[in-house]
């Protein structure tokens, strides 16, 4: 009892001064949050900055000047008259799109057969990708560059999409998700009579929706910001997706950075905006890769 | 179930094992057939044994590419070390603290060439860095960052490390949550404090992440080419100090059409990538032994 009525009195202060103690540790986390923001998101910002700065505007001082006195759009007009940025778009939401759609398919077709059939080599056809999986991509890009010449596919937008549909990882992942399936439900639908490809499209694929999701944004974003094999594919500026295109403005570097930086705003902008959109099947996706 | 044959798996895989045959199997086969000629890509290889091979052991470039490459992993012990560390800051339960982890994530989408842009716009002689660096008094004259040999390979690990560790940190937040709330209670009743409750329960807890990520980045740093490519100004760098392998494999291939020879360096990436992933499987089997 005694115990008791001594809580209340002594409690009260103790309790602010926990509160002070909490609010103190609070703010630590967050200045060490937005400190670690200012350095994952400045390079941004600066270039966001340097791209709307007027021709009196210092883009070299000591201190550096971080806003512009004479903010304007005129960099991104010089930039447009330079490069056919909106041609880059147009060709990297379609390489993008079709690569995406393709791989989606291909993937989750060749994984259901791995997951939920029985049939000869199933094993021998599962380790031969998983060994894929650790041929580095560049290693192939001399034939498959051959490839291009040879069939006439060189320069266009198919010599991008076509090697990317060969993804183990794709098929890996949709494998795993496909396990997942139950089987009573697949051989309810044998009994019923329906034929495999129907079980696969109707009762399977609705099922593997958020992995189906993952596989499509990660392939998507990793489409669109592929650089070194559409470098070599798409010499002709119209045919260029946006990394590419932006690799031409390197040769302005040192004449026009506002230019340049112009560029890069208007090629990272609307992958961002689909990165907001899309943020939580981001963060599920990249999650629940290791689960399964 | 049924003993009878049926195309219909094989149907489903034929797609896929197309592609893959083409587009993986057919130019690994071909890149050794080519690694033994001399050929520019234009005209029919010329068989020539093992000059090639020869040729790359005495080629000064190609040991510094190799350095350079191996050299380069040590992104990814960085890369596992700070994004724990960040996963454990971000798991907090603050508010509005997933509004950061996407902030955090915003290189990891932007792109490599986008980034590699924005880095060498700040490192460029006339860039922020020189900037802060002279206004505080550090500098008396612009240090020139990227032409500068010893400086040039840094800076791109830096660049990886900085864009990978927001986005391996979201699969240590997803490991962190994984993670029974009793063992972090048990600790405490142990007697430990915060730091050491990371170190005997989570560490331990996100193994498997940790050999996921370390497998995917250590590969991934085997294969820079990007960052070194728009930092270096397609140079690789003065005295090929920015040149890695695969840089390598570019330039002999498609800027001087030494198609032979770049196959054999191929070959060298093949056998680079397949000694790591034994080393990998090796640590993670290690590892499930333990467990």
């Amino acid at each position: 009892m005694e115990k008791a009525e001594a809580i209340p009195a002594r409690g009260v202060p103790r309790f602010r001064a926990l509160s002070t103690r909490r609010l103190a540790t609070a703010s630590v986390w967050y200045a060490l949050l937005i400190l670690i923001a200012l350095v994952t998101v400045f390079p941004f910002a600066w270039i966001l900055l340097t791209s709307i700065k007027g021709p009196t505007d210092l883009l070299f001082s000591t201190p550096p000047q971080l806003l512009p006195h004479d903010p304007t759009f005129e960099n991104y007009g010089h930039v447009l008259d330079a490069l056919p940025i909106p041609k880059f778009f147009v060709n990297s939401i379609a390489a993008s799109s079709a690569t995406t759609i393709f791989n989606v398919l291909v993937a989750s077709m060749a994984a259901y057969p791995l997951a939920k059939l029985r049939f000869r080599g199933r094993e021998a056809i599962f380790y031969l990708l998983l060994a894929t999986l650790i041929v580095p991509a560049q290693l192939t890009y001399i034939p498959s560059y051959l490839l291009a010449r040879t069939f006439n596919y060189y320069d266009s937008l198919p010599a991008i999409i076509l090697p990317s549909l060969a993804s183990a990882f794709n098929i890996f992942l949709m494998r795993q998700a496909f396990r997942g399936v139950p089987n009573e439900l697949i051989d309810a639908a044998r009994v019923d009579g329906a034929r495999e490809w129907r079980i696969w499209l109707q009762i399977a694929m609705p099922l593997v929706r958020p992995t189906l999701a993952t596989v499509a944004i990660f392939t998507f974003v990793t489409s669109w910001n592929d650089f070194l094999w559409p470098s070599l594919m798409l010499p002709t500026p119209d045919n260029k997706t946006l990394p590419v295109g932006l690799a031409a403005l390197l040769s302005f570097f040192s004449s026009d950075f506002r230019s340049v930086a112009a560029g890069v705003t208007m090629t990272v902008v609307p992958i961002l905006i689909f990165f907001v959109v899309l943020q939580r099947q981001f963060v599920r996706g990249l999650g629940g890769a290791l689960k399964g | 179930m049924t003993a009878r044959f049926s195309a219909t798996p094989y149907l489903f895989l034929a797609p896929a094992l197309a592609l893959i045959g083409i587009f993986v199997i057919y130019p690994i086969l071909a890149v050794v057939y080519f690694s033994f000629t001399e050929w520019d890509i234009v005209r029919p290889p010329v068989w020539v044994g093992i000059q090639n091979y020869q040729q790359l052991v005495a080629d000064p470039t190609f040991w510094k590419a190799l350095t350079n490459s191996i050299v380069y992993l040590l992104v990814t012990p960085t890369i596992i070390a700070l994004s724990v560390g960040l996963a454990i800051i971000v798991n907090r339960k603050l508010r509005g603290v997933s509004i950061f982890r996407a902030l955090y994530f915003v290189p990891a989408v932007s792109g490599s060439i986008a980034i590699g842009i924005a880095w060498r716009w700040l490192f460029d002689r006339n860039g922020f860095i020189n900037s802060v660096l002279i206004s505080i008094g550090a500098l008396k004259t612009p240090i020139q960052w990227l032409s500068e040999p010893s400086l040039v390979l840094p800076i791109a690990m830096l660049l990886t490390i900085w864009a990978g560790i927001g986005y391996y940190s979201v699969i240590f937040v997803a490991g962190l949550q994984n993670i029974p709330e009793e063992l972090y209670d048990a600790a405490q009743i142990d007697g430990c404090n915060s730091l050491q409750k990371h170190w005997h329960v989570s560490l331990p807890g996100l193994r498997p992440q940790i050999v996921f990520v370390s497998v995917i980045s250590s590969l991934a740093a085997l294969k820079v080419f990007d960052e070194i490519y728009v930092l270096t100004n397609r140079t690789g760098g003065i005295l090929d100090s920015g040149v890695t392998v695969v840089f390598y494999l570019w330039k002999e291939a498609f800027v001087l059409e030494h198609a032979g020879y770049a196959a054999a360096i191929a070959m060298v990436l093949l056998v680079l990538t397949l000694a790591f992933s034994i080393v990998n499987v090796r640590f993670l089997e290690r590892g499930q032994e333990r467990v």
